[in-house]
């Protein structure tokens, strides 16, 4: 069993981690903005679609909706998923001990499981189909908000961990 | 609008959260966390960095390793001072502002001064 600062020290000393110190001074900046672009779209996207889950926008149907919000979100996470490891790799023993940390990767793991179990609800399965029932309505609005909820917080935490 | 205003209180309750969460959070980024008076540290160099999201230095002094925090890398390097500026082991003066906390050798630093070199990465907060 590795602990959190073993795979820290691991993924400061690996190539990519030698890569974010040895490739300049602009380089940190960069993939920071990376990090931004790629929250920006996720929350962006995710934000618009859990507010429809949760009610909001009835008339949209929820198939075109989500046509146009999921694919932004899976690359907004693809390029904010590997612009953090980056960032981390370049200092990540700093962040040893960091509480914002024990809180961000947790909320980003719960999030991951409500996307999982969204997909597998039968409303969302087939909502190019049919209109989903008043308790279908109630599950989707309870997946909004979680993801809602996992989302905001690995963000806010995430924001924090810069400054403890 | 249909029924919003559960999901609008929802909404701005989060924000009203995040706001509320951010208040006292600002040790390391910026010059909160640190003592307001200046401290002068006087140590050999150990290591020197241009990575990340500041450049960093390891001074020691006597027994102690002091953590040195500088301005972002681009910020230093236009200062003059890069990783082969100064030779490991010589001998500089840091003059910053120390973590408040007691215990902690860590200081968010100003100015650099090898020799006759002075390298000021924050010219104008001093």
């Amino acid at each position: 069993m590795v602990g959190v600062p073993e795979f820290l020290a691991w993924i400061e000393a690996s190539a990519l981690g030698v890569l974010m110190r040895e490739s300049g001074v602009w380089t940190y900046g960069i993939v920071n903005l990376g990090h931004i672009l790629g929250i920006s779209s996720l929350f962006g996207s995710l934000l618009i679609l859990d507010l429809h889950l949760l009610g909001l926008w009835r008339r949209v149907p929820l198939a075109a909706l989500s046509r146009a919000t999921v694919p932004v979100a899976q690359v907004g996470f693809a390029l904010a998923a590997l612009s953090g490891i980056s960032m981390l790799s370049a200092n990540a023993t700093e962040y040893i001990g960091n509480p914002f940390l024990a809180i961000k990767f947790p909320a980003i793991g719960l999030g991951l499981v409500n996307v999982w179990v969204l997909s597998r609800l039968p409303a969302w399965r087939t909502r190019d189909q049919r209109e989903p029932s008043a308790s279908e309505r109630l599950h989707l609005a309870i997946s909004g908000g979680v993801s809602l909820a996992c989302w905001l917080t690995a963000i806010v935490a995430g924001r924090m961990i810069g400054y403890w | 609008m249909e029924h919003p205003n559960p999901v609008v209180f929802t909404v701005a309750s989060a924000i009203a959260l995040i706001v509320a969460l951010s208040v006292p959070a600002f040790a390391h980024h910026g010059w909160g966390g640190n003592a307001s008076e200046e401290t002068e540290v006087t140590g050999t160099v150990e290591t020197v960095s241009l990575a990340g999201p500041h450049a960093t230095m390891k001074v020691r002094v006597g027994e102690q390793v002091w953590d040195i925090t500088l301005a972002p890398p681009a910020r230093t390097q236009r200062a003059g001072l890069r990783t082969d500026s100064i030779p490991i082991g010589a001998t500089v003066t840091v003059v910053g502002h120390k973590n408040e906390t007691a215990g902690r050798f860590e200081m968010k630093s100003e100015r650099v001064t090898w020799d006759a070199e002075v390298f000021d990465v924050y010219p104008n907060r001093h």
